[in-house]
């Protein structure tokens, strides 16, 4: 299967519009979850969607250190190339692989300027100019207007798509359509919010927010063995 | 010797270069009365720490071979084996630990767990050692030791849980509270020799309270009796001690010690730590292999009185001749005893037994199970099993990775050439990392092995120790070939010159593997190719596959498939069928789309943030490819896949961008195919070598 075939195959299609992406330029898109129910494998494969376009994607990540990230990525490859049983998906892996830039910092450490540094150390150097930004582990809580402002800022400034993971609240009901807080406090920084709720042996995948066109149906699920997204039916 | 192996503890101290375990080692001989005088690891005094007596490692600050010691406190005999910090040196380390029972992971307060702490984790989790932290170097400022306890959690998934609370840190460091005890503990004499104990002072007792809860809490989850004490508030130190000794052995618990060997501080509480969590010999599990029952796993028994079953882990060419370090797993080697090599199945008599401490040797009568000692004059390689002769018992094999540098040595004189012969043959048996052979193409004496700086180091010791100065050539890259689609091959070998001719066709295809180097598939049906020649098929290819047609240099990942031939009855023979499988190897090999391989090495750098963009552009410059940067503060990580190739002199170019202040490790990752401009190039120059050499 071509790279191009593969891309088509991907369930997150149904979300996106006619030119794939689900976020515009500048945009804002959230996983919300519970802890443990799968944003870091949706993130991971939202990345994967993007790095398959040719689009160089910036991993940040605030709790894991960067081998555990590259662990992600090897494994939900590993299950997509099982999946759709890539015949050369060494090749493939290997060229898709230079446009991910994975970015660890301790919670505490880090800010939106320091982020900005570290860019800026890539882009001026002509290392490595992020399309895409992926934020896991920003912690949703009271204060997180002001980064996901200064974010903003950054954000639209670069030109960039950003999907960050956001953990409910464990109070926060399993199936409950109106978000927690502290995301519905910020729910108007994001044109595109996926809730991922467990259901039977699955977690499906809903749209709690999408931009005016995009194709908000329904349906798709995590397989809960590879926790890759799937069609409902499929 | 004593003779109760519950008294005994055989470790090994592993850590991140600089994280100060020479130091650590140096104090723990001191306090144990080993030596009498502390010395400084960089030597300012010219004499240097005990552990690192080559002349070599005094003047680079590093240990590179291991040497063993032993030391005694609280009545118990602790075996210690320094072991080297550098990745190079990796199988030094490997080794240390196939004998070791516990170890002692040393983590700096500053630094904390950095990359190579993760390497040497994973090497004691192979072997399965359990181990206590020491948290070194508190003195320093920007000490963390706390920090340093969560990122043991973190970073490397270790259930870790601090023993002690440090008094003071930085210049302040005083002492610590010992949160089994709840007592503070102080150091005090010229050399920290006098250990005061005393109440904890008040504006400590609050966080020793809340961490000793968080100590009986995870120590608990090993012992219900615990559990209960601690509901009812009452907890025994000795069972504490019991509890957190059940998970450590298990792995499940490890406890963080903490203090600054340099200013000898917390150096007498890790050792009692040594005496108290770590495992007697008993206490692990050691598995032989039975040679005369098709390997069955045998359990061993740490019994002096049963037939004997000892590896020998190290060896050293000394001026008395070859020194062999032995752990003993069963029975008793003693001086005049007849063992047996399991491996070429000679029997010697064993001569002088000593007992080393670092670079000096005391003789002893006997080696029982559990211990570590030294042999005289035994002929062996290193990795040997001896047994008694009336058992036929191997250790499991060490992990001995594949070399992946070599360069061209010659003799700068005569007198060179012999000692050259002497120092290498002694080199290859000591470390099975480092290999040699003569390139018949172009006479060269090639040596290779784990990365730039494990040749030189012993490009040096040639120099040092048998005076024998070489001339090096510049360091060669491991290529390797493999093909990249599937090709058929119908290849016939005919001779006819008079007498009995040659015949043999062979026809089938080939195909690219993962993860094996080599699959040969008879799918021959008929009689096409008769039984007795499909051996010669499988050793002709087999034999092709040892030159790729690209640069001449091993091929690796391919499946051969036969499935249809011819023979003749008078004509056809094992040389045939092999020449024809070459034949038909060429044939398809050149069909399969073939690429060359170059090695491609894991690379973590570690640097102050703001020469983070320089570091990646160096990186960047070598064909490396950045996987991620990982912030830690003041200091950062940047972890990236760069060829082997492209590494040569990285530590000069590094510390001149970094002024110093960056440092880098360096392991194995995989291989990858070259790409296309610097493979034309590589095939130009293979050619043009052939040429010469022609």
């Amino acid at each position: 299967m071509l790279k191009k075939d593969l891309i088509l195959r991907n369930p997150l299609r149904l979300m996106g519009r006619e030119t794939g992406h689900v976020l515009s330029e500048g945009g804002f898109g959230a996983v919300v979850a519970r802890a443990g129910v799968g944003k870091t494998a949706l993130l991971v494969q939202l990345a994967l969607d993007h790095l398959l376009r040719g689009e160089d994607v910036l991993h940040v990540s605030l709790d894991q250190p960067v081998k555990k990230v590259c662990l992600w990525y090897d494994e939900v490859f590993r299950h997509i190339r099982d999946q759709y049983e890539l015949p050369q998906a060494e090749e493939l892996w290997e060229s898709i692989l230079p446009h991910r830039f994975i970015m660890t910092f301790n919670v505490d450490g880090f800010s939106v300027p320091k982020l900005e540094e570290r860019v800026t150390d890539l882009t001026a150097q002509g290392l490595f100019e992020p399309q895409v930004l992926l934020v896991d582990g920003l912690p949703f809580d009271e204060a997180v207007r002001e980064p996901l402002s200064e974010m903003k800022i950054f954000v639209r400034e670069q030109g960039l798509r950003a999907w960050f993971s956001a953990r409910a609240h464990r109070s926060a009901k399993p199936g409950e359509a109106a978000l927690a807080a502290p995301l519905a406090d910020v729910a108007d920084f994001f044109e595109v919010i996926l809730q991922l709720t467990p259901k039977g042996p699955e977690v499906e995948v809903q749209a709690a927010k999408m931009p005016e066109g995009a194709a908000a149906e329904g349906g798709i699920v995590l397989d809960p063995n590879t926790l890759l997204i799937k069609n409902k039916k499929g | 010797m004593k003779k109760d192996p519950n008294k005994v503890r055989n470790i090994g101290i592993s850590a991140h270069i600089d994280a100060g375990k020479t130091t650590l080692t140096e104090r723990i001989l001191y306090y144990t009365r080993r030596i009498h005088a502390i010395h400084d690891v960089k030597g300012k005094d010219g004499v240097g720490a005990t552990m690192d007596f080559m002349e070599l490692e005094k003047e680079r600050g590093i240990t590179i071979t291991s040497a063993a010691t032993y030391c005694d406190w609280n009545d118990h005999e602790i075996n210690i084996i320094d072991t080297p910090g550098h990745v190079d040196f990796t199988i030094e380390v490997e080794r240390a630990l196939r004998v070791l029972d516990g170890g002692i992971l040393v983590l700096c307060s500053v630094g904390g767990v950095q990359s190579q702490s993760i390497t040497v984790d994973r090497q004691m989790a192979r072997y399965k050692v359990p181990c206590i932290a020491f948290v070194n170097k508190c003195d320093r400022s920007g000490a963390n030791p706390m920090k340093v306890v969560d990122q043991l959690r973190e970073k490397l998934g270790h259930n870790a849980v601090a023993m002690q609370v440090p008094i003071g840190l930085e210049a302040d460091l005083q002492g610590v509270v010992d949160l089994v005890t709840m007592k503070a503990v102080y150091f005090d004499g010229e050399n920290g020799e006098n250990v005061r104990i005393e109440e904890i002072p008040d504006h400590l007792r609050a966080e020793a309270e809340s961490r000793r809860e968080a100590l009986i809490d995870a120590a608990s989850m090993f012992s219900d009796e615990l559990m209960e004490a601690a509901l009812e508030g009452e907890v025994p130190e000795d069972l504490l001690r019991a509890a957190i000794r059940r998970g450590t052995l298990t792995r499940e618990l490890t406890p963080v010690f903490m203090g600054s060997a340099y200013k000898n501080k917390g150096v007498q509480p890790l050792l009692d730590a040594v005496t108290y969590y770590l495992p007697a010999p008993s206490e692990v599990e050691n598995v032989a292999l039975d040679m005369d029952r098709d390997e069955a796993p045998v359990t061993l028994e740490s019994d002096p009185g049963k037939p004997l079953v000892a590896l020998a882990f190290k060896l050293e060419e000394g001026r008395y001749g070859q020194l062999t370090y032995i752990r003993v797993y069963q029975g008793t080697l003693a001086k005049g005893d007849t063992i047996m090599n399991s491996r070429t199945g000679r029997k010697v008599k064993v001569g002088r037994v000593v007992r080393m401490h670092s670079n000096q040797m005391e003789d002893i009568e006997s080696i029982p199970a559990g211990y570590i000692g030294a042999l005289f004059g035994i002929d062996c390689a290193s990795g040997d099993t001896f047994t008694s002769p009336d058992v036929h018992y191997s250790m499991t094999s060490m992990h001995v990775p594949e070399p992946v540098i070599s360069l061209a040595i010659k003799p700068a004189d005569n007198k060179a050439q012999d000692n050259m012969s002497k120092a290498l043959s002694r080199f290859t048996k000591e470390d099975p990392t480092f290999r040699t052979y003569v390139n018949h193409e172009t006479g060269d004496t090639i040596i290779s092995g784990m990365g730039e700086l494990h040749l030189e180091v012993y490009i040096e010791r040639m120099r040092r120790e048998y005076n024998a100065e070489v001339i090096t050539g510049k360091p060669q890259v491991a290529y390797r070939e493999t093909i990249t689609r599937r090709a058929e091959f119908n290849y016939t070998h005919k001779k006819q010159t008079g007498g009995a001719g040659q015949y043999g066709r062979v026809a089938g295809w080939m195909e690219p593997v993962a993860d094996e180097e080599f699959v040969f598939e008879n799918q021959i049906t008929g009689g096409a190719i008769p039984t007795e020649f499909i051996g010669s098929c499988e050793k002709g290819f087999r034999s092709a596959m040892e030159k790729g047609t690209l640069l001449g240099v091993p091929v690796t990942g391919i499946k051969v498939v036969i499935n249809d031939g011819q023979a003749h009855s008078v004509d056809s023979s094992d040389m045939a069928f092999q020449a024809a499988a070459r034949g038909a190897f060429k044939e398809g090999y050149a069909k399969a789309n073939p690429v060359i391989l170059e090695p491609i090495m894991k690379v973590a750098v570690e640097t102050p943030a703001e020469y983070q963009g320089a570091v990646m552009g160096s990186l960047n410059q070598r064909r490396g490819m950045i996987l991620g940067t990982q912030d830690e503060g003041e200091m950062c990580v940047i972890e990236a896949e760069v060829p082997l190739a492209e590494m040569f002199g990285y530590s000069t170019d590094l510390r001149s961008a970094t002024q110093g202040k960056a440092q880098f490790t360096m392991e194995f990752a995989t291989y990858r195919q070259v790409p296309k401009n610097i493979a034309e190039e590589l095939i130009k120059k293979a050619a043009e070598k052939k040429k010469a050499a022609a």
